[in-house]
């Protein structure tokens, strides 16, 4: 348990006359164990029936006077139509929309593990990850209305290692969205104080590059193992028919030979067998085995990179893997690139913050960033930052606003975008049947921070309520 | 099980110090006894194992005492205890136990007997508690371990008769521990149980983080796997290789192949590991393997309480969850529910109580963390291995001031520990069969008037508190000979310090 937590939640006013919201048991979820809306008592009801009037299943597409419908945690119905089933718990609100996702946040990794520098490909964030740790920043997260985020230790490491998706809901064990969102790099960025030269900027890319190129040959010689191996069984398997069909004939001779050798007075040598020589086995390296995943495409790869000529860098080392899917983060100057970025489809996740102190390389980042790489035709993300602050994500979003980015744009930009980004679009980032019910019940426009927030949910769970 | 026949606690301290000329008792009395009934002549069944030599394990010894805390069921006024070879085969009262009429007696009214502390868990009484390497199972701590350290003076000074002395945190995966006597000039002396158990930690060790520190471990027990794989691999490849070239010469295959066992793994298996002789598997991995086929008892140290996670994570996944003990500190209580899901047992290390200030109301809170555990149904050792790094006794009488059940604070320093290291059938308690391991003290074990006055350990008196010259000193004063003069007034500084009694 929690006693932390326990004495923080009556001080934020979280205790109402229902057991903490923000740490249902685990039995809550089962079936079972849950009361309808007719008992005294509603604890965790499995179907909620959510009413808003604008409702914003993603951004760009609204419905007006509309509902959905959650069983399970799951959103089953979306419309202008769907009816409260009877014994459904019914929230009515005017604005609903999706949690947001902070694609950029160290949020409950310890900060030994944010600062590991050691960190390889195959360190997984998850175990950096401490549950335990400051409740309190995953509460004021989770009331700010980011329901989960992307997870990353080793933040200023050359290569940090396995991201994950989780929820910001409190527990003591994480609520994984997703194990390995992402592979996380940098280049050129200030470490422990120390600004990087402009030629080390350029040789970091080169060393990121070695390394990709490192698990792409990797994956070949894998490859090729595998097939030299089916080929080497089957002829072994071959020859040792033959040998066995040939068996008696070369008994006989052996026989003969042995009498002949003994008759001179020799002593018999056997001739020398030869075989086919078994392809030998790759070396099992458990971090560039994750490269050789990355290259392939199966993982994203999420590079800070900031600069020019490490942005430019990048982007021309990396047109040889065709499958390689790249996330830049931070991008303070790709505004120069933007075209390129937009070509290659590549999305960029900034950190619009006018907040740049011991950061040289965010030196030239302006908050009309976001505008004009969107303008240009980038994907643009938003995140934190990779602090822990990912309470701070709608006030990003909405500075990026006000500094010419599109209103649905910036939505996407902290919901639907970095979902599809880290591979979780099929769970969360919009509020669409078969999804999670990760969303908020607002009173006004998701993206004005002067209206207030007044429901979460999370996986269908009401985690923060008036 | 021998116990050694020369080397006592008190010959230790007159090695550093001129012999005491006052009563030394038990074993010189002994070797008296039996000088005098074989010179006499005594029945030959008796002086055969008596020309043993003088001291050897066939030894009895009667221990008196006002009254006998067993740890198995009531206590018993004056009570009478026997030990024979080394283990006790009578404990009653006075009136019920039929005494050997050959056996020196110990103890009288005014003493409590008690059975001796068993400390489940330490990193002390070793030369260097760390190792540089991050998986070194090959290690064991019998290299590491100084039989003339203080610790395990201290030890016989406090009661404790067993301690299982296991590599320190500051590792990935650590040496093979060795449970011992505190008793002896060699480690084999000391030794109850060789090789035994093995050191995980998964608090990050200097220079790692969490996710490195896990990734260390889990790419190790993956590199175990694909090691073995790759052993059976290579053998069949040869024994294939063999079986064609014999055909292609044409002569019959008539060796005999090599035999293993099969893999026992609970979680995960090398199918044909029975192809490979154990004794061909590499030093470095074998502990390992023993370890995932649960044939090694597995310490794991945790520091805060998502450790606890990860360790039972490994331990699910390699299948040692049923050999785990976890080693925690008093902040690893917040995960208690997970620690009783798994029903693994726990030394509780680095002190009992966890304070935690509020971040924002700066209010401090206070837990005591063995009620915390016993109240969940966790089995706990408390461990004299925290900052205070005062010994067992005193650890459970601080529980027991803390509200902590009497009863369950005294099973914490015996007869928990004793099942967790699976010597529950031997030590613990006093009852016919275990080891004679008695405590005589002047009062009672959890008060701090009573002093340890005399420690057995398998039927053989090894400490005797008049001889102990270093408590001597303490108490009158006195400057042990050949140590050089101290400035201060006698008494003073860390002679107050450990002056709180035993």
């Amino acid at each position: 348990m929690l006693p932390s937590c326990l004495v923080l939640l009556p001080t934020l006013g979280l205790l109402g006359s229902h057991p903490s919201p923000l740490r249902p048991l685990a039995d809550e979820r089962t079936p079972g164990a849950i009361e309808t809306a007719d008992s005294s008592e509603p604890q965790g009801p499995d179907r909620i029936w959510v009413h808003a009037d604008r409702l914003i299943v993603r951004p760009g597409e609204e419905l007006e006077n509309a509902s959905l419908l959650i069983e399970d945690g799951v959103i089953v119905r979306v419309g202008p139509d769907v009816e409260a089933p009877e014994g459904a718990r019914r929230i009515e609100g005017r604005v609903v929309c999706a949690g947001f996702v902070d694609g950029w946040s160290t949020l409950g990794i310890e900060p030994a593990g944010v600062r590991d520098q050691s960190a390889l490909a195959a360190t997984r964030s998850l175990d950096g990850f401490d549950p335990f740790r400051s409740p309190e920043d995953r509460e004021i997260a989770l009331r700010a209305g980011v329901t989960s985020e992307r997870i990353q230790v080793g933040a200023i490491a050359a290569i940090g290692g396995i991201g994950s998706v989780v929820r910001t809901e409190l527990g003591d064990r994480p609520e994984v969205v997703a194990d390995e969102a992402c592979v996380a790099a940098t280049v050129g960025i200030t470490r422990g104080g120390r600004a990087v030269g402009v030629f080390d900027r350029v040789s970091e890319v080169d060393r990121l590059v070695a390394q990709l190129q490192k698990g792409a040959s990797y994956r070949k010689s894998e490859l090729k193992y595998r097939d030299s191996l089916e080929e080497w069984q089957e002829a072994i398997a071959k020859k040792r028919e033959e040998l066995e069909d040939d068996f008696k004939k070369a008994k006989k001779k052996r026989d003969k030979d042995v009498a002949e050798a003994e008759e001179k007075g020799k002593e018999y040598k056997e001739k020398r067998y030869k075989e086919d020589k078994k392809p030998k086995k790759p070396r099992w390296d458990p971090n560039v085995e994750v490269l050789a995943r990355v290259t392939d495409g199966e993982i994203p790869l999420a590079v800070e990179a900031h600069r020019v000529p490490e942005l430019r860098g990048l982007l021309e080392k990396t047109t040889g893997f065709d499958r390689l899917r790249l996330v830049v983060l931070g991008g303070s100057e790709a505004g120069f690139l933007a075209d390129e970025l937009a070509e290659r489809h590549i999305p960029v996740m900034l950190w619009p913050t006018p907040d740049r102190s011991g950061r040289p390389e965010m030196a030239r980042a302006s908050l009309e960033l976001a505008g004009e790489l969107a303008e240009a035709g980038v994907e643009v993300l938003i995140g934190s930052g990779g602090s822990a602050n990912a309470g701070s994500l709608r006030l990003l979003a909405a500075a990026a606003v006000g500094h010419g980015l599109d209103r649905d744009a910036a939505l996407s930009a902290i919901t639907l975008g970095p979902a599809r980004a880290f591979d979780v679009a099929d769970r969360i980032g919009s509020l669409e049947p078969g999804k999670d019910a990760d969303l908020l019940v607002l009173d006004g426009d998701p993206l004005d921070t002067t209206a207030p927030i007044r429901f979460v949910l999370s996986h269908g769970r009401v985690v923060v309520e008036p | 099980m021998t116990l050694p026949t020369k080397y006592t606690a008190s010959s230790r301290f007159s090695r550093r110090s001129r012999r005491d000329g006052a009563s030394q008792l038990g074993f010189a009395d002994m070797k008296r006894i039996h000088t005098l009934f074989r010179a006499l002549g005594v029945g030959l069944a008796l002086a055969a194992p008596l020309s043993a030599g003088p001291a050897t394990s066939s030894d009895k010894l009667v221990i008196e005492a006002g009254r006998i805390i067993t740890m198995a069921g009531d206590d018993i006024e004056d009570g009478v205890i026997v030990i024979e070879n080394g283990r006790i085969t009578q404990v009653g009262t006075a009136d019920e136990v039929e005494k050997p009429w050959d056996a020196p007696v110990l103890g009288g009214p005014d003493f409590v007997a008690f059975p001796g502390f068993i400390e489940a868990h330490t990193s002390r009484g070793m030369d260097r508690a760390n190792e540089n390497i991050d998986v070194a199972p090959f290690l064991d701590v019998a290299d590491s371990i100084d039989p003339i350290a203080y610790y395990f003076e201290d030890c016989l000074r406090y009661g404790v008769t067993t301690a299982n002395v296991q590599h320190g945190p500051a590792c990935v995966i650590g040496a093979q521990g060795r449970i011992v006597r505190p008793v002896g000039m060699t480690i084999e002396e000391m030794t109850l149980r060789p090789r035994f158990g093995l050191k995980i930690s998964v608090i990050p060790k200097q220079g790692k983080s969490r996710a490195t520190q896990m990734q260390a471990l889990r790419q190790t027990f993956e590199g175990l796997r694909r090691y073995l794989e790759d052993l059976v691999e290579k053998e069949r490849d040869e024994r294939g290789y063999a079986e064609r070239e014999a055909l292609f010469q044409g002569r019959e295959l008539d060796e005999e192949e090599k035999e293993g066992r099969a893999m026992e793994g609970v979680a995960w298996k090398v199918d044909g590991l029975e192809i490979i002789p154990r004794g061909a598997i590499d030093e470095k991995q074998a502990p390992l393997l023993d370890l995932v086929e649960g044939r090694r008892a597995v310490f794991i140290s945790c520091a805060s309480p998502v450790d606890i996670g990860h360790a039972l994570e490994l331990a699910r996944d390699n299948g040692f969850l049923a050999r785990t003990t976890l080693v925690i500190t008093p902040g690893c209580f917040k995960a208690a529910d997970e620690i009783a899901e798994a029903g693994v047992p726990v030394v509780l290390d680095g002190g009992l109580v966890w304070r935690e200030r509020d971040p924002r109301t700066g209010e401090e809170e206070e837990t005591f963390v063995p009620k915390v555990l016993a109240d969940k149904g966790i089995r706990f050792a408390l461990s004299s291995e925290n900052p205070s790094q005062h010994s067992l006794w005193y650890q459970a009488a601080l529980a027991v001031g803390y509200g902590l059940d009497r009863e369950e604070a005294l099973a914490a320093v015996t007869t928990t520990p004793a099942e967790i290291l699976g010597l529950g059938d031997q030590l613990g308690s006093i009852e016919p069969g275990k080891l004679g391991n008695v405590l005589l003290l002047s009062g009672d074990p959890l008060s701090i008037t009573s002093w340890v006055e005399r420690v057995v350990i398998e039927g053989r008196e090894v400490y005797d508190r008049n001889t102990d010259i270093r408590n001597k000193q303490l108490l009158d004063g006195t400057q042990p000979f050949g140590t050089q003069a101290s400035v201060g007034e006698p008494g003073d500084d860390d002679a107050a310090d450990d002056g709180e009694g035993e």
